[in-house]
């Protein structure tokens, strides 16, 4: 009935397995028979990095699916081995902040008993693949890509091959015309297509990330077809793997490579590769597509008519009914976001009891199963419209119906300097400086879409570049500046915001994005034009001649 | 003298490395052999050759059949290229002798190490020999089709190579 991928007799004793050998290498680092050195890049395969505080657990949420015992599971690892919350990453995981390391191999432990786990969500490897949180619901869609999800996961689970790459390696997946998982600032980006034929096969782009060196990844194939997708994934990871630079950790990424060979030369290597891998290459056989596409066939939906579940709704109610519901291709049904963007939360932080609480709310109503979104908020994907009044009540006893999804507030951030030994800066206190300054629903609608995407450092875990308006935390001689970026976008026509000048100090983040939206109140063309618009036709000269004009007048 | 463990024992080497000095066969680096193999000096059979991490192993592959050792030299513990390598020499090349992980090998490191080919290990001095083989041992299922040579793990059916 759970339309998560279900573990078979196989499956279930890798993971075991696996939890086995963390067990020991675990052991031994406490012993002193591994060192530092050598622990890392083992811990690292199984999500644990040491962070600030204590350790970081990183969970993998298969391209972001849950049921709702995994998710009653995280609930239960928040409360008995952490703080009793949880952090959703952009990368569609959940993070634990405060585990203790010889804990971590009982988390593994109890995860394997439904069916999770944490293997290679991090180090030098391939990573949990991600995807669209409407998958199977959106009504663009070609084909449902979480098949195809799944596939990737097992094939790249540790690979033999491709387990000790120059740097880490990303992969999403999207199965419709609009992208909602950032494919193109991924390693690669698998596109399923339709050919004027009707066939479904795949568009590959390869070479985007973010980080220090932002780039938009490049096509390169327009057309493979199905069944040869492992074959051709192989083909690009062994190119890399031999060639990609690993005399410096900001030039090993793959989009270094793609960029010093030219995208041209890069899939004619790629190519070639392919070819002469023939006999060798993993060759996907339509039983196993077969058997793949039946976890995930659709739920038993009801025949139910289409409604207005607003009209004539109270106003709480129709401000969340626009504001955090989809439209589903199903007659009678919602998509429904749950949102992890409370005025005074860390954004993306959940606590056991609201985990428990949207588990059962799952149940409920939306056939037992949880999204978690790449913008940090969850979904319930699958809600019939005569049952939406009753969830909004629940989910705002929870705290989870803040009516914000898609406006300012609703900001991705990564844990910052509070937590992660990488940042520059904090982004918990911004958030919530934001969230202070942005307090009025009205205005926040009036303002319709802005993305605010927030990272604490150059490795930009919080999409910075991809923001309508991006804040980036720098350190200036230990102090907290933040950088600012706009006219990004993560959808539709992918682009990298462009920096507006010298960065701001902490305490007038808010404020600078308060003068911003003012620019373009004054200058929008009507109603109908987007901040994102705006700023594409105008540019950056009226925003900057606002901020630092007045910064030159108090000086 | 170095301790290798070949297959699931453990064996004194002989063989002379690169830079090494001594009595043992000497191992040519890749630019020897193909330097000799250009002269018309390469041996007809009982070669050894010795990798770099940025070695092209498909330059060997007219010489193939005169190997009966291959070390694949890891500079660092765990450096990705080896393992394509070792995939390439078994697969493409279809090298079938003794193919050797040398330079920094790790415990941990020794079954995925086997499952793209290689059946040798150079042991960090003081390694157990019996958690050596453990850890071989360690995996009873694997998603992906490799060269296998020391390790079998059951494979999922529908997934060809």
């Amino acid at each position: 009935m759970v339309r998560v991928y279900k573990y078979e007799p196989f499956d279930r004793t890798f993971v075991e397995e696996r939890v086995a050998e963390f067990r020991d290498q675990t052991r031994r680092f406490l012993a002193g028979e591994l060192s530092e050195d050598e622990f890392r890049p083992l811990r690292l395969r199984n999500g644990l990095y040491i962070q600030t505080h204590a350790p970081m657990l990183r969970v993998a949420i298969p391209y972001g699916m849950l049921s709702t015992p995994q998710l009653r599971m995280l609930a239960h690892i928040a409360r008995h081995y952490d703080r009793d919350y949880g952090h959703f990453s952009t990368r569609q995981n959940i993070q634990f902040n405060w585990p203790k390391l010889e804990q971590v191999p009982d988390i593994l432990a109890e995860l394997a008993t439904v069916e999770m786990h944490a293997i290679q969500t991090s180090g030098n490897c391939i990573r949990n693949v991600t995807t669209d949180h409407f998958a199977g619901v959106a009504a663009d869609e070609i084909e449902d890509p979480r098949p195809w999800c799944e596939l990737i996961r097992q094939w790249s689970t540790q690979h033999p091959e491709f387990n000790y790459l120059p740097r880490k390696f990303k992969i999403a997946v999207t199965g419709a015309a609009a992208d909602r998982a950032v494919s193109a600032v991924h390693d690669i980006g698998v596109h399923l297509v339709r050919a004027a034929d009707g066939a479904i096969g795949f568009e590959i782009l390869c070479g985007g990330g973010l980080g220090r060196m932002p780039i938009i990844g490049k096509r390169i194939r327009e057309w493979l077809p199905q069944g040869e997708l492992l074959a051709y994934l192989e083909a690009i990871l062994r190119v890399y793997n031999r060639h990609g630079r690993r005399d410096n950790i900001h030039r090993a990424r793959i989009k270094v490579l793609v960029k010093s060979l030219g995208v041209a030369e890069f899939a004619r290597q790629v190519e070639r590769e392919y070819a002469a891998n023939r006999a060798f290459a993993p060759r996907v056989g339509e039983a196993e597509i077969a058997r793949l596409r039946a976890s995930f066939t659709p739920p038993p939906y009801l025949a139910l008519p289409d409604t207005d579940a607003s009209a004539g709704a109270p106003a709480a109610f129709v401000a969340w009914y626009r504001h955090n519901t989809r439209a589903h291709k199903v007659s009678g049904y919602r998509a429904v976001f749950v949102s992890l963007k409370k005025h005074g939360e860390a954004p993306g932080d959940m606590t056991s009891a609201q985990m428990l609480g949207l588990a059962d709310l799952a149940d409920r109503h939306s056939f037992g199963e949880v999204r978690v979104t790449h913008d940090q908020n969850l979904v319930l994907a699958d809600v019939p419209q005569q049952a939406l009044a009753t969830l909004h009540r629940s989910l705002a006893e929870l705290g989870l119906a803040t009516p914000n999804i898609g406006t300012l507030t609703d900001m991705i951030a990564c844990p910052g300097l509070d937590f992660c030994s990488l940042a520059n800066a904090g982004t918990i206190g911004v958030a919530r400086q934001i969230h202070a300054q942005f307090d009025d629903l009205d205005y926040l609608y009036d303002l319709g879409e802005i993305q605010v995407k927030m990272s604490g450092c150059m490795n930009a875990c919080g999409h910075h570049h991809v923001g309508h308006i991006g804040i980036l935390g720098v350190d200036k001689r230990g102090e907290e500046w933040y950088q600012i970026t706009l006219g990004g976008s993560a959808s539709g026509q992918v682009s990298l915001g462009q920096v507006i000048g010298p960065s701001v100090p902490k305490a007038q983040v808010a404020a600078t994005l308060a003068q911003i939206v003012e620019v373009y109140l004054e200058r929008r063309q009507g109603a109908d034009e987007s901040f994102l618009q705006t700023v594409r036709r105008l540019g950056l000269a009226p925003f900057k001649e606002r901020i630092y004009a007045e910064d030159a007048v108090a000086a | 003298m170095r301790k290798t463990l070949w297959r699931r024992e453990l064996r004194a080497d002989a063989w002379r490395y690169p830079g090494e000095s001594g009595e043992g066969p000497p191992v040519l680096t890749l630019a020897e052999l193909l330097h000799a193999a250009a002269q018309g000096r390469l041996g007809a059979s009982g070669i050894a050759v010795s990798l770099g991490p940025t070695d092209d192993v498909e330059l060997l592959a007219p010489w193939v059949e005169r190997l009966v050792l291959i070390v694949v030299q890891f500079e660092k513990s765990g450096d990705g290229r080896g393992f394509s390598q070792a995939q390439l020499l078994r697969q493409r090349l279809g090298y079938g002798a003794e193919l050797r992980a040398g330079g920094v090998v790790k415990r941990d490191h020794l079954y995925l190490l086997a499952r793209c080919g290689f059946d040798a290990f150079d042991l960090e001095p003081g390694e157990d020999l019996q958690a050596a083989l453990a850890q071989l041992a360690r995996y009873t299922v694997a998603y992906q089709a490799a060269a296998d040579t020391l390790v079998q793990p059951r494979r999922r059916e529908g997934l060809a190579a």
